[in-house]
């Protein structure tokens, strides 16, 4: 079986690329913490890999907005790679501050279905959460079982963490949502976790906790229209095994029965990255 | 150079709001009750560049504003944009920094700047602003209390215009200001042959804050023959030291870098006993021996005392380290700054442990004013409640923005830390037992001739005399260039590549710059080969300007001092440029024996090694014990206890800090496995933070920790043992490893040396004397070794009547290893028909109890006297301690809570918060006859255990002979109910519980 290449970028104030680097190894792909300059000063190519991370942190500390110089510093010097990338059929993840990244260098939500490659033109944003608090709590996520987005088929709910000041996805007219809605972009909503698994998804905004920043149509994370581009606020490489959902230590932590990876204590979290993994397995 | 001004505003309505704007009308409402009606911001960006506004006004959106979310508007004031701001506000207010103040995200901006516009010259700066807006301000607030409100005047500048002016549109225009011109000076002699009189006004003028027989020592340093020698030979003036060298020798004597109280000879009579003893320096007597006597038997700890933190072995592949700091007298003057300075510096003490450790995981204690204070002020002191926002709001950026989760702490409330809050951070580091080449990594490898760099951030003026001055007392002319604002991201950059270097074996000897500046930290890596070269004139600055001296002690943070093998100064060098980190060589170690220091090709300092470390004399100092004479504490009669407990859970000190724990990240990493709160709401208290830092794996880390400064009241040796015990319990409720656990201890006191402005001194010095006895005490008992520490000893305010002293404060924090992390145990209740057992005994120890705080300062009772919790047999305990960790860890106890604060009614009313369940339980035959003892006391040893009825058996078994009492079980009812025999003292809703537990201290004046 091939094992599949991935890019999990660093510096500049990213800090999840540890633990994102180990969920990948965790699920069969071989992954390389790579410093953003050895792209840009061309030391590494980024065709040389099959997938591409863009982990959480405080990239340039979120001044200017969060994900915004991190986003330049790509937009500019990592236009035709990143654009090439897509184009052969590569899979980009953005986890919460790469979900800025994503969104402030325009890859998400991307232009539309007829013309689907990057064109880096920003479209949504990220903003203050209506709490004005940075915050880390639990959220439970549904995803749209229709979408196009190639990490996370088959998954329906998972619970995970989210830790961030500036989730609170906004676009700027109620049409540009129903775009996304139609082609089954909005990949990952936040939901009540007392409603029937399934059955959670709704447009109607969520008080908060439920909806952590009121994110419009509780939007926890969305897709390019090629679906290999897939960005979300929160983080579930952090619920990779069971002993970190808080759950856990009440013995009711959920996930699968059993695995490859980590065998009954396998979290939540892993199949999304699994999903990348077998997908570039399969179509390579 | 052109001044251009940005100014961003947010959007408003379709789903859009000025958050920023609204955050402060919430905090206005929620810390003074003032209710404005509405809140507006704007972000300002003074660019000084020579790029044209022109050119910079078509890339706005580029870079300043979010178009999607922001409108912007180039080289004017938007607050005059009518179509914005259309209605007259109340009330204008723009703050930006002052000149030379850290000014991170006008940093961000020019380096954003820079990748838009790659031509920007090298001079250029952008400083940033906020404005807020004021509608429907209540007439009754004055334009000078708001601006004091949202302004520090020590690093920020403020304009405003009042009602008047906003109706004149008259507005605030913040302009660019370049900082000061600093007067580079040449290094000057300062004659020493002068009267004792003079050295002392010498010390005082120049804070230097020695005393007279120091400086007589160093007077007669510059009288010693060979010394006169050899300086001549080296080309400095012979018989005087320069600033440059007075400067150095005061930062590297001060009790903040050498610790001379816990290193002096005491002279301690205890009048209670009529003992007459003679401590030859506390710590090596309690702390470094029992340490050292404990370093024989276990094979485990691998550097103790000496490094930046103590390290243990914590598996064959990796080995776990933690230090912990303070950092009040920076956070009293501006909490923010000072409290971000501290969790980073902390930080920077792990990475410059042996070769370099990663952090994995923070820990924060604060101790402060009452958040609710309503009497008076003394000049110059914040409002607690002020306090506590800035030094969360800084501990959370620091953390938060470096990647480290806040993984365990504690917040402790009393009215004497308004005169100096306490803010303690903790870090835990990881390192590979081996580098790659071999070397074991806890192991500094310098050697004579390696290149040593200055890497990240550069000196500056900020941060001149921290260490000197944090070893006086906080007056109001305390200098305003001790304070900074720590810079996370520059440090995050220099992390990631010092961690790179290390592993790629680059690295010969490393550690951090904090007090002291380059003074301490090549003076100190310069004892390994004796000695080292150091060129000043080669450091980069933040501004031109510096004299030797101050380049020599600034504290400017954000920086690591790291020696490499000429072989491979390339490879060093290109791997900071990848990283875009500075790094420059500065000096080079020798084996002369002389810290030798130039600016170009001048000698400005040549002090023997041996003499700038060892050099200083010790201290003689007395202290004298006779037990405070305090009125006993007398529960009232007929009190409905019920009642008590909803108050009691709404005290400070008891309630619930989610609201501000949960703004920390306790996650990042991917590791954390009991989190701060717990159950399942997720809001129940944590007793000890748990930790899987490998990817995969299930070992673990215990952190913990354990502070009760009110005991200091009837006897501060009491006090440490009930820390000290604390923080054991806590990690025995995660199921620590009771075998392998480490401790660190940071002192915090009033100063305890004799003086005209101390006339208590001997009191307080005998405080820390029985204080450290205890500690030695409990340790051995314990088997717990200290491998880290450290003391801040002048925590007072003011002088006289006015005079406020901080109760004497230890902080234990321990970590232990834990086999196996999926077997632990939480607070919270689990289920209907869990057994409920109290482990530990109640003893008639109400004294300094919070209720009896509580109760007298409603005057429903008077005195807080009494018996003490005592730790009288430790031995005993850990056995018990022991046992039940064992059952913890074998998974027949999920349930596990200690009793500490409010005794066993607040610990199982918290336990009934964290489960959403209700519980009956009988407190009769749990200990001492006075229901109060048992219902409120905070004896030590204690925990409340909960075990289901299929493992009760078993573990009863396992428990036998360790002290352990049936109290009740968990009920289908959502009540708790406590019982005392027959008679029932408490039936208490567990939402009403939730309700006063959590509302005190939420803070947030509304809307989510």
């Amino acid at each position: 079986m091939y094992t599949p290449k991935v890019a999990v970028l660093f510096g500049f104030g990213i800090n999840c690329d540890h633990e994102t680097a180990a969920v990948f190894e965790l699920v069969g792909g071989s992954a390389e913490r790579i410093h953003l300059n050895k792209f840009i000063n061309q030391q590494a190519s980024l065709s040389e890999y099959d997938i591409l991370a863009v982990p959480g942190g405080f990239s340039f500390g979120d001044h200017l907005g969060s994900g915004r110089l991190m986003g330049n510093r790509m937009r500019f010097a990592l236009r035709d790679e990143l654009h090439k990338f897509v184009e052969d059929g590569k899979p980009i993840i953005g986890i919460c501050n790469g979900f800025q990244v994503l969104v402030k260098t325009g890859l998400l939500p991307g232009p539309e279905a007829e013309n689907p490659l990057p064109d880096f033109h920003q479209r949504a944003s990220l903003t203050l959460n209506d709490s004005g608090r940075y915050e880390d709590r639990w959220v439970t996520l549904e995803f749209d079982q229709n979408s196009p987005c190639i990490w996370t088929k088959g998954i329906t709910r998972i619970d995970c963490p989210v830790r961030h000041g500036e989730g609170k996805f906004v676009m700027p007219e109620s049409t540009d949502l129903d775009r996304l809605a139609k082609s089954n972009q909005l990949a990952v909503r936040y939901v009540d976790s007392s409603t029937e698994p399934g059955e959670g998804i709704t447009d109607e905004p969520l008080p908060f906790p439920i909806s952590p920043n009121g994110s419009m149509r509780n939007i926890a994370g969305i897709c390019d229209s090629t679906g290999l581009v897939f960005g979300l606020m929160p983080h579930p490489e952090a619920v990779y095994a069971k002993w970190l959902h808080p759950d856990h230590t009440r013995g009711t932590a959920p996930g699968p029965e059993t695995s490859n990876s980590l065998g009954k204590w396998e979290g939540e979290g892993l199949q999304i990255f699994r999903n990348a993994i077998e997908y570039i397995q399969a179509n390579r | 150079m052109n001044i251009t001004r940005v100014e961003v505003t947010p959007k408003q309505g379709d789903g859009l709001s000025d958050v920023r704007g609204d955050v402060v009308r919430r905090q206005l409402l929620a810390d003074h009750d003032v209710k404005v009606g509405d809140v507006r911001s704007i972000v300002g960006f003074l660019i000084s560049s020579n790029i044209p506004s022109e050119e910079i006004s078509d890339r706005v959106d580029d870079l300043f504003a979010d178009p999607i979310i922001e409108f912007s508007c180039t080289d004017e004031l938007f607050i005059r944009n009518e179509e914005q701001f259309s209605k007259t506000p109340d009330a204008v207010i723009s703050v930006g920094f002052k000149a030379g103040v850290t000014d991170n995200p006008g940093a961000a901006a020019l380096d954003g700047f820079r990748t838009i516009f790659p031509h920007t010259d090298a001079e250029s700066k952008i400083s940033t602003y906020i404005t807020y807006i004021f509608y429907d301000l209540p007439s009754e607030i004055t334009i000078e209390w708001l601006e004091n409100t949202l302004h520090n005047q020590l690093i920020q500048r403020a304009i405003s215009s009042n009602k008047e002016d906003c109706q004149n549109q008259n507005w605030p225009e913040i302009e660019y200001t370049a900082k000061p011109k600093q007067v580079f000076e040449n290094p000057k002699y300062v004659s020493l042959e002068i009267s004792d009189e003079e050295l002392i006004d010498l010390s005082e003028n120049g804070l230097l804050a020695l005393n007279l027989e120091e400086m007589q020592t160093i007077q007669s340093h510059y009288r010693d023959e060979s010394v006169r020698e050899s300086r001549k030979a080296a080309g400095i003036v012979e018989d005087a030291p320069t600033d440059v060298e007075l400067e150095c020798l005061a930062q590297t004597w001060s009790e903040h870098c050498k610790h001379k109280i816990f290193a002096s000879k005491i002279h301690h009579t205890d009048l209670e006993t009529g003992e007459k003893s003679t401590i030859d320096s506390i710590f090596k007597t309690h702390i470094m021996n029992p340490t050292h006597d404990m370093q024989k038997e276990v094979d485990w700890l691998l550097s103790v005392f000496h490094d930046n933190s103590g390290v243990i072995a914590w598996d064959d592949d990796w080995s776990v380290c933690m230090k912990a700091e303070t950092h009040n007298s920076p956070s009293a003057l501006d909490p923010y700054g000072g409290a971000m300075t501290g969790i980073v510096g902390v930080n920077r003490d792990i990475l410059g442990t042996g070769l370099g450790a990663r952090p994995i995981a923070n820990t924060d204690v604060f101790c402060f004013g009452p958040p609710n204070w309503e009497g008076e002020l003394p000049d110059n002191l914040f409002h607690p409640s002020r306090v506590l926002r800035g030094v969360h709001a800084g501990v959370r950026v620091g953390g938060n923005e470096s990647g480290i989760p806040t993984i365990n702490g504690a917040i402790v409330f009393d009215d004497r830390y308004i005169g100096k809050p306490l803010v303690y951070c903790g870090t835990v580091g990881i390192m590979p037992r081996r580098l790659n080449d071999g070397r074991e990594s806890h192991i500094k490898t310098p050697t004579a001739g390696d290149i040593v760099y200055m890497v990240g951030g550069r000196v500056g003026y900020d941060g001149i005399h921290g260490a000197t001055f944090s070893s006086l007392e906080l007056t109001e002319e305390s200098p305003s260039s001790a304070v900074q604002i720590g810079d996370p991201i520059t440090q995050k950059k220099m992390l990631d590549m010092v961690l790179e270097a290390r592993d790629l074996g680059l690295i010969t000897c490393i550690t951090d710059n904090g007090a002291g500046g380059l003074s301490s930290s090549i003076g100190e890596m310069a004892e390994y080969t004796n000695g080292c070269e150091i060129d000043l004139a080669k450091v980069p600055l933040k501004q031109q300007g510096l004299s030797a001296w101050e380049i020599l002690v600034s504290e400017s943070q954000e920086r690591m001092t790291i020696a490499v093998s000429g072989k491979d100064v390339a490879e060093f060098e290109s791997l900071a440029k990848l990283h875009e980190v500075e790094a420059t060589a500065v000096a080079e170690f020798t084996s002369t024996g002389n810290f030798h220091v130039k600016y170009n090709e001048d000698t400005v300092a040549f002090l023997p090694i041996e003499f700038l470390h060892d050099g200083v004399p010790q201290l003689q100092l007395q202290s004298e014990w006779s037990p405070p004479q305090l009125v006993k504490f007398e529960p009232p009669k007929d009190i409905n206890h019920s009642e008590l407990l909803l108050k009691m859970l709404g005290r400070p000190n008891i309630a619930s800090k989610e609201t501000w724990v949960r703004q920390y990240d306790h996650e990042v990493i991917a590791q954390t496995v009991v989190k701060p709160f717990v159950g399942v709401e997720r809001d129940g208290p944590g007793d000890a933070g748990l930790i899987a830092p490998i990817h995969g794996s299930t070992h673990g880390i215990v952190v913990s920790c354990g502070i009760n400064p009110r005991y200091s009241d009837i006897d501060a040796g009491a006090m440490a043992a009930a820390s000290i015990d604390e923080a054991v319990r806590n990690a025995v409720c995660a199921g620590v490893d009771v075998d392998k656990i480490a401790g660190l201890d940071n002192f915090c006191w009033p100063d305890p040396i004799e003086s005209e402005k101390t006339p208590d001194g001997k009191f307080k010095l005998a405080q820390l004397v029985r204080a450290n006895r205890e500690l030695e005490r409990v340790c051995r008992a314990y088997r717990l070794p200290c491998v880290s520490g450290k003391d801040s000893m002048k925590n007072d305010y003011g002088k006289g009547e006015n005079k406020i002293s901080i109760p004497p404060t230890l902080l234990f924090s321990l970590f232990g290893d834990h086999p196996d992390v999926r077997y632990t145990a939480t607070s919270d209740l689990k289920d209907h028909g869990e057994r409920l057992y109290l482990v530990g005994t109640s003893h008639d120890e109400l004294g300094a109890s919070e209720i009896s705080f509580m109760l007298s300062e409603e005057d429903d009772a008077i005195g807080i006297g009494g018996n003490v919790p005592k730790l009288e047999n430790p031995e005993q305990n850990l056995s018990t301690y022991r046992e039940l960790s064992k059952s913890i860890r074998s998974g027949l106890v999920k349930t596990s809570h200690d009793c500490s604060e409010g005794g066993v009614a607040v610990a199982i009313a918290e336990m009934c918060i964290g489960g959403r369940i209700g519980a009956i339980i009988d407190v009769d035959g749990t200990g001492d006859e006075n229901l109060w003892a048992r219902l409120w006391g905070e004896s030590l040893g204690r925990f409340i255990v909960g075990v289901k009825p299929e493992n009760e058996q078993e573990w009863l078994e396992a428990m036998s002979g360790h002290g352990i009492t049936y109290l009740g079980e968990t009920t289908q009812q959502e009540n708790l109910v406590i019982k005392d025999g027959f008679d029932e003292i408490i039936d208490l809703k567990v939402s009403d519980m939730v309700n006063s537990w959590q509302n005190t201290l939420d803070m947030t004046g509304g809307g989510n």
